[in-house]
């Protein structure tokens, strides 16, 4: 990498790397871990090079730490890098404290390790800082690789006033950016002269209006290869000058398609085309409504946005019309792309496959939550294989507000796109049917409306069931009594005995429920799939209801069918009852 | 090109609609409008090889949003399957099951 070029090979012999030997003058890179200064986010996994070049300034002693970081773009970077049609990458270094020297000694000690002739363009300081800008990923990296070159220890003890400046590390970014305002696209006046022929050419003098849709690609600019960018300032001032001088009366302006990102350039527009009525924005970069703020003073009749980021912000239709157009005085109806209509399935219900299969299935659910919603969950045990698994799961992000929080299920909760750490990967994953089951009582008592379950069969073989179940319940007691959760719980069951399910994997995702899903709950007095309304007790019937109750664990509900299933005879109810606990399987 | 992800007969269930089998996945992807998706969750466990006859596989559960063309965003949850199938040169997991339900389906 040394060596390359003619410009880089001159300045190599004008620096004398054998001097470091005799202590002289002379630039040196020091590789130097230090945690403590840069404030690296999670996200930032890129390499983390650092060098410390050491090069007394000339009639100075001091030395400069500096170390580079390049940080990898985010979305939102590398479309604005790609601004320019990403035919060039920029990226700006940052040199902190870069003001204290000398411009020159500073430039050249950084080319004498670059392995990579650089340019520095618009070098300027801000505040302490020097800043300038380079042209391509390669140049920055090579800026990189001078970090790795390490000095000879000796010579670093040779400056005893080191350690003072030790501490401080500097950090030297390079950032990917837009390209320098000064460079971006100027057009020479012939060039313009061709723009505006192109632009007449889609003028339609009839309408007044323009069509500047995807004016890069315009097949006479491209064949001249002439660069319109329009989301570049200087061109579209350019564009706005053209209208200005030639056709001020325009009525009608297409801008649709032209990687906008924002309408600032455009601030003249309702001076330069004072009757403008139309404007089409569409399929453009804008990511908020407030762009617009920036184009006031136009008295549109029609607005087109469709097909920008900011679209998405909007829920609904209706709100989207109520706060873009606030404002901007446009009399109904207002002409409005609207969004093609949902070509989505139709969402149905419950998939059981067969009918079969949802018989077994919803009699383990009766029975599964029966027990579930009981004061003792120990009854599950029988429903678990020996070596189940089950782990829990919450929602991230804004699902989760604070209020009616998921406190009590956070800190089992297991989610491992944020959870990295593998040994509490390890332990929020219980094994064997006992930890299992311990932990499933852990967790606050509950009330389920079986009638809000929903079924999902995922996959069946001989040996094997999944399904997903969605549904609603309700805590019944502790801090967060009253509270109504939504769940999906995977279970995968392997089958027991002759008509049974034997749970091997069970995953539980809790959430809260919305309000839709809140007034929906717990209308329907319980269950059954094959219930008939529920008769009014007696009052013994209800005596041996609360006694049921109470002795079984089971809540009103299911006591109650328990008894109605076994027509009020309490001995009989009893034993099916335990039967049934005891042979959840069958 | 997402139905390379799925065993031959795999079957996607979406918002209770059953999809098997790589011909009607295919036609099914198609169909389906522009997505984008945000998985905010993950949960995994590995699937006891009772069940699976000692076929590796590994159930995968996922939450978050995704905003379809057309529609408007949504909160979802998506379980899937995986199943590792062994080549002579190395493993590659495949798409046994796939579940997936907008937790609004039904508005």
């Amino acid at each position: 990498k040394k060596g390359r070029g003619p410009f880089r090979g001159k300045m190599y012999s004008e620096m004398n790397h054998r001097s470091r030997n005799r202590g002289g003058p002379g630039v040196r890179a020091r590789l130097e871990e230090d945690d403590g200064d840069v404030p690296m986010s999670e996200a930032h996994d890129g390499p983390r090079n650092r060098y410390l070049p050491y090069g007394p300034r000339p009639n100075r002693t001091a030395n400069i730490h500096i170390t580079v970081r390049r940080d990898l773009p985010t979305p939102e970077r590398s479309s604005s890098t790609s601004r320019d049609g990403g035919r060039r990458n920029w990226f700006k270094i940052t040199i902190p404290y870069g003001k204290k020297y000398d411009k020159s000694w500073l430039l050249s000690s950084i080319q004498n390790l670059c392995s990579v002739p650089f340019t520095p363009v618009e070098f300027h300081y801000d505040h302490n800082r020097a800043q300038f800008y380079v042209e391509d990923a390669t140049t920055a990296s090579a800026l990189k690789q001078v970090s790795r070159k390490i000095t000879d220890r000796d010579n670093y003890k040779v400056r005893p006033f080191l350690p003072a400046l030790r501490g401080r590390v500097r950090c030297w970014h390079a950032l990917p950016h837009a390209p320098p305002q000064s460079l971006q696209n100027e057009l020479k006046p012939e060039e313009i002269e061709q723009l505006k022929l192109c632009m007449s050419k889609r003028y339609d003098g009839s309408q007044r209006a323009l069509d500047l849709k995807s004016l890069r690609v315009d097949p006479d600019l491209v064949s001249q290869s002439i660069d319109v960018v329009l989301n570049q300032r200087s061109c579209m001032l350019v564009v706005l000058r053209i209208i200005e001088d030639n056709i001020p009366e325009l009525q009608s302006l297409n801008l649709s398609s032209n990687k906008l990102y924002r309408l600032d350039d455009l601030s003249e527009l309702a001076q330069k085309a004072a009757g403008l009525k139309i404007l089409d924005l569409s399929r453009n970069e804008l990511k908020s409504d407030r762009e617009l703020d920036k184009v006031k003073g136009l008295k549109l009749e029609e607005l087109w946005l469709d097909g920008n980021p900011l679209c998405d912000a909007f829920r609904d239709q209706s709100t989207y019309i109520r706060s873009v157009l606030d404002g901007h005085e446009l009399p109904p109806p207002i002409a409005f792309d609207v969004e093609a209509p949902t070509t989505l399935p139709p969402c149905k219900g419950s998939y059981f496959g067969s009918d079969d299969l949802k018989v077994l299935v919803l009699r383990f659910l009766q029975q599964y939550y029966s027990i579930y919603d009981s004061s003792d969950r120990q009854g599950l045990l029988d429903a678990y294989h020996d070596g189940a698994c089950c782990s829990l799961s919450i929602p991230f992000g804004p699902q989760n507000p604070p209020r009616n929080s998921l406190n009590e299920y956070f800190k089992d909760s297991r989610n491992v796109k944020k959870l990295k750490d593998p040994t509490m990967r390890f332990k929020l994953l219980k094994h064997t049917r006992l930890n299992v089951v311990a932990f499933l009582n852990e967790l606050p008592k509950t009330q389920h409306d079986i009638n809000s379950f929903m079924v999902d069969i995922c996959a069946q073989t001989n040996t094997l069931l999944c399904f997903a179940v969605h549904g609603i319940f309700k805590e019944v007691d502790g801090k967060s009594r009253d509270s109504v959760r939504a769940f999906t719980r995977m279970f995968i069951a392997v089958p027991a005995g002759n008509t049974g399910l034997c749970i091997v994997n069970d995953e539980l995702f809790v959430r809260n429920a919305t309000t839709e899903e809140i007034r929906k709950a717990f209308l329907m007095p319980a269950p059954t799939p094959s219930s008939s309304p529920v008769p009014t007790l007696s009052a013994e019937q209800q005596e041996m209801l609360a006694a049921f109750s109470m002795q079984s664990g089971m809540n009103l509900e299911w006591s109650q069918k328990c008894l109605q299933d076994n027509d009020w005879d309490y001995g009989r109810a009893g034993q099916v009852f335990t039967q049934l606990k005891v042979g959840l399987v069958g | 090109a997402l139905t390379r992800l799925y065993l031959d007969k795999a079957t996607l269930v979406w918002n209770g609609n059953a999809v098997s089998g790589q011909e009607e996945l295919n036609k099914f992807f198609e169909m389906l409008p522009s997505s984008e998706f945000q998985v905010n969750m993950l949960d995994c466990q590995p699937v006891h090889e009772q069940a699976t006859q000692g076929q590796t596989t590994v159930l995968v559960v996922t939450s978050g949003t995704v905003k379809f063309d057309g529609d408007k965003q949504r909160y979802f949850n998506q379980n899937f399957l995986l199943t590792a199938q062994a080549t002579p040169t190395n493993t590659v997991w495949k798409i046994a099951s796939d579940c997936f339900r907008f937790q609004d389906w039904a508005s």
